[in-house]
């Protein structure tokens, strides 16, 4: 470094390098931030944010219409009225059976537990038909009214057949006599 | 033709040019060590941080950023290509003020490094 000046000149230099590298890391610091920012997609300009609404808002009608044409043909179905049809019917009412409260729409499974298609309820039917027809057997003929082929209406059957047969058997007799 | 015609030039020249550029790039090495070993640069960094942002700075250099993303496109945009497209603006648009006192206090510390060399 030769004079005064040249040091000066070179100091200035040199600070101003100083300097330069300084605000190069500085810039370094928000491009890096920046570019962090923009692929994360963190920070949304208003434009970009309003292209992105209109991107969702037109695949959101993509795939409602499809779907409405499902929907209106099969469960909204909407008649000229503009009324819509839930698919479950909701009202509720008395059994006439057992005369608990049902709803419309669960009305035919309830029906068959309590008419007796159901297990449980074959059995309690005819538990309390035996024992009206063991009642009506010891008093009168049994009319032979047993409408279900349960074990026990068979058994029932065929206790009651010898007299049933028996009945015939006289009825034939009276025919052949008579 | 003399091959002493094409003989490369005296290297006294070369020398004294390199050794003028390597003296600039050892200073600058030297005064760069000095300042981080005595945390002056941590000190420099965080004030220019400071002054840049207050100014409003940082917050244009952002805008420049958003508006390179918004016409490359998210996801194309490199940290580097960010770095090439705001640091002319960048370097350019720093307030005098701000220029003014970084230089100054650096200056301070090359004159009190020197001396304590």
């Amino acid at each position: 470094m030769s004079g005064a000046d040249g040091n000066k000149s070179s100091q200035t230099e040199l600070s101003s390098q100083v300097f330069l590298d300084l605000v190069d890391s500085v810039i370094a610091d928000v491009a890096s931030e920046c570019h962090r920012v923009a692929r994360l997609g963190l920070d949304r300009d208003l434009e970009v944010v309003e292209e992105e609404l209109r991107l969702s808002v037109e695949a959101r009608a993509k795939v409602a219409d499809p779907s409405n044409n499902l929907e209106t043909n099969t469960k909204f179905v909407v008649d000229i009225f503009g009324q819509t049809h839930p698919p479950v019917a909701s009202e509720v009412f008395n059994c006439m059976n057992c005369g608990r409260q049902i709803v419309a729409g669960r009305f035919a499974p309830h029906l068959e537990k309590c008419m007796g298609k159901g297990r449980k309820a074959r059995a309690k039917a005819t538990r309390s038909t035996t024992a009206a027809q063991n009642r009506y057997a010891r008093h009168s003929p049994n009319p032979r009214y047993s409408p279900y082929p349960n074990s026990v209406s068979e058994n029932q059957l065929a206790s009651g057949s010898p007299g049933v047969a028996g009945e015939d058997c006289t009825v034939r007799e009276n025919v052949k006599g008579g | 033709m003399k091959h002493s015609v094409n003989r490369p030039p005296t290297p006294d020249k070369d020398d004294a040019a390199e050794g003028f550029e390597k003296d600039e790039v050892t200073l600058r090495e030297i005064i760069n060590v000095k300042l981080v070993e005595s945390g002056e640069k941590e000190n420099l960094m965080e004030l220019v941080r400071d002054r840049l942002v207050e100014c409003g700075w940082k917050d244009e250099m952002r805008i420049a950023c958003r508006e390179h993303v918004k016409k490359k496109g998210r996801k194309d945009v490199t940290v580097d290509e960010l770095i090439r497209v705001i640091t002319p603006k960048g370097r350019a648009s720093v307030p005098d003020s701000v220029k003014a006192e970084l230089l100054n206090r650096i200056q301070n510390f090359i004159v009190s490094a020197a001396l304590c060399v």
